[in-house]
């Protein structure tokens, strides 16, 4: 699975960060999207479906 | 012929659901025209993915009415737009990420654990040496959550007052705009020279962060805006909260099984929380505004046409939880729309999930034996507010 996001309309919300802590965190001056794993494992499916549906912005994708 | 009226909550007889009329109304996904108790008419969307196809685009579907101006004759829809929360696009965002460090940024948000479980503690030893039966929503839930915000904000307890009296006459239907703007003068002038005063004499608290924070940036935020930032927060901080908390608790009490799961495991305060949010929230809906010719279900939309999204029916929809009308404190928090959805959802819902978390935890910990002491059908609800719940919850323990 591939991850992109768009740190551009991002608003900060945290929500990612909570849900998949180990793909996603938010930067220290803005509280925006910081991708830490572009290429996350399998195990990691659930949480990033999560995270791209629980974003209110709607700026993360999944691309199988 | 006249349009039938917005459906809205009637907590007298159902405290805990949207409507009825909702359930045909979503199984069809048809949107219908309905007219609002200001007199604007609208478009009604009442299923979950009409709803968060409004509010996730922005481009097309404008904040720019108000939030909730099919509700409050306080500010109309052709007021000057002067306030982020009807902005849309770059310069929202650009307000939204000088909030987002202070209040969103997990590792801010854990340094602020602390201060909530020190103020819930405090609230409950208080309770619990109080007699009973004990008005919960004034003397705990908005106990706590006008200190939660007040300390972070850093509003000494003296000016504290000034936030009840912005958010009465804010959230109050029948409020008009003259009342509007003599009861939010004393909290904006509070705020406005407070902004001064830590210009020069910065401490640890929201808004000076907020000051400094911003000073570094290409557009650093004006005296206006910090001002009307902060007090977005205050106001909506602690009586939206405070009311999810009681009309939560009273839910929770109320449904067979759901208190006893969080007594037996006061963990589930997590899942807890964001599900009475979904469960609960929002009950009368949010405005939109078309900004070009489109359709949502099918129904073509013109430009200018308003839009309102029923939030509660939207997550009673069976396409997002199978038994959505089923309360179940135990849910894995996933997508919903109680904080809203879109560039405008709830800057403060990271704040709220933790103070709920944090008193459901505490309680169901501290006061297992928490019960409502007074029938249910003799609850008083608030009806003139866009804020929901009771408007008093007499409690007792053994």
């Amino acid at each position: 699975m591939k991850v992109t996001v768009d740190r551009d309309l991002c608003i900060g919300a945290g929500n990612c960060a909570l849900t998949a802590p180990a793909v996603f965190d938010q930067d220290v001056e803005e509280a925006v999207v910081i991708l830490l794993d572009e290429s996350p494992p399998e195990s990691e499916l659930v949480a990033v479906r999560q995270a791209v549906d629980r974003c209110p912005a709607a700026v993360i994708q999944l691309h199988p | 012929m006249s349009l039938p009226a917005l459906p809205l909550p009637s907590e007298d007889v159902q405290p805990f659901d949207p409507p009825p009329e909702y359930a045909d109304l979503r199984s069809s996904g048809e949107v219908i025209r309905v007219a609002c108790p200001t007199g604007l008419d609208a478009w009604l969307v009442s299923d979950y993915a009409g709803v968060r196809e409004v509010l996730g685009d922005g481009r097309r579907f404008s904040a720019r009415p108000g939030q909730a101006s099919h509700m409050l004759a306080s500010y109309g829809p052709d007021a000057p737009v002067d306030n982020f929360t009807r902005w849309d696009g770059p310069e929202h965002i650009r307000i939204r990420r000088n909030f987002a460090p202070q209040v969103t940024h997990a590792r801010r948000l854990a340094e602020l654990w602390p201060l909530v479980e020190r103020i819930t503690d405090e609230a409950i030893t208080a309770m619990l040496a109080s007699p009973q039966p004990y008005p919960l929503h004034s003397r705990f839930s908005t106990s706590i959550t006008t200190s939660v915000i007040a300390e972070l904000i850093g509003v000494p307890p003296a000016e504290r007052h000034l936030l009840g009296q912005a958010a009465g006459a804010l959230f109050t239907t029948s409020t008009t705009p003259q009342e509007l703007r003599e009861a939010l003068t004393p909290l904006y002038t509070y705020l406005y020279q407070a902004v001064a005063t830590r210009r020069v004499q910065p401490g640890d608290d929201v808004l000076s962060r907020m000051i400094e924070h911003s000073a570094d940036s290409d557009r650093p935020l004006t005296d206006g805006e910090l001002t009307e930032m902060n007090a977005a927060l205050l106001v909506a901080g602690f009586d939206t909260t405070a009311s999810m908390i009681t009309h939560g608790l009273v839910t929770l009490l109320n449904k067979p099984g759901e208190w006893e799961k969080l007594v037996a495991d006061p963990d589930v305060a997590t899942s807890a929380a964001d599900e009475l949010v979904r469960y609960l929230g929002v009950g009368t809906g949010l405005l939109r505004q078309a900004t070009e010719d489109t359709e949502i279900n099918g129904q073509k939309i013109k430009t200018g046409e308003y839009v309102v999204v029923a939030v509660q029916s939207g997550n009673r929809d069976p396409a997002l939880h199978a038994d959505a009308d089923a309360l179940d404190v135990a849910r894995k928090p996933g997508p919903h729309l109680g904080f809203g959805h879109g560039a405008h959802a709830c800057v403060g819902q990271q704040i709220a999930r933790m103070e709920l978390t944090t008193v459901l935890r505490a309680l169901a910990t501290r006061v297992p034996t928490l019960r409502v002491a007074v029938p249910l059908d003799s609850l008083r609800w608030k009806t003139d507010s866009v804020v929901r719940g009771p408007v008093e919850l007499p409690v007792a323990w053994s």
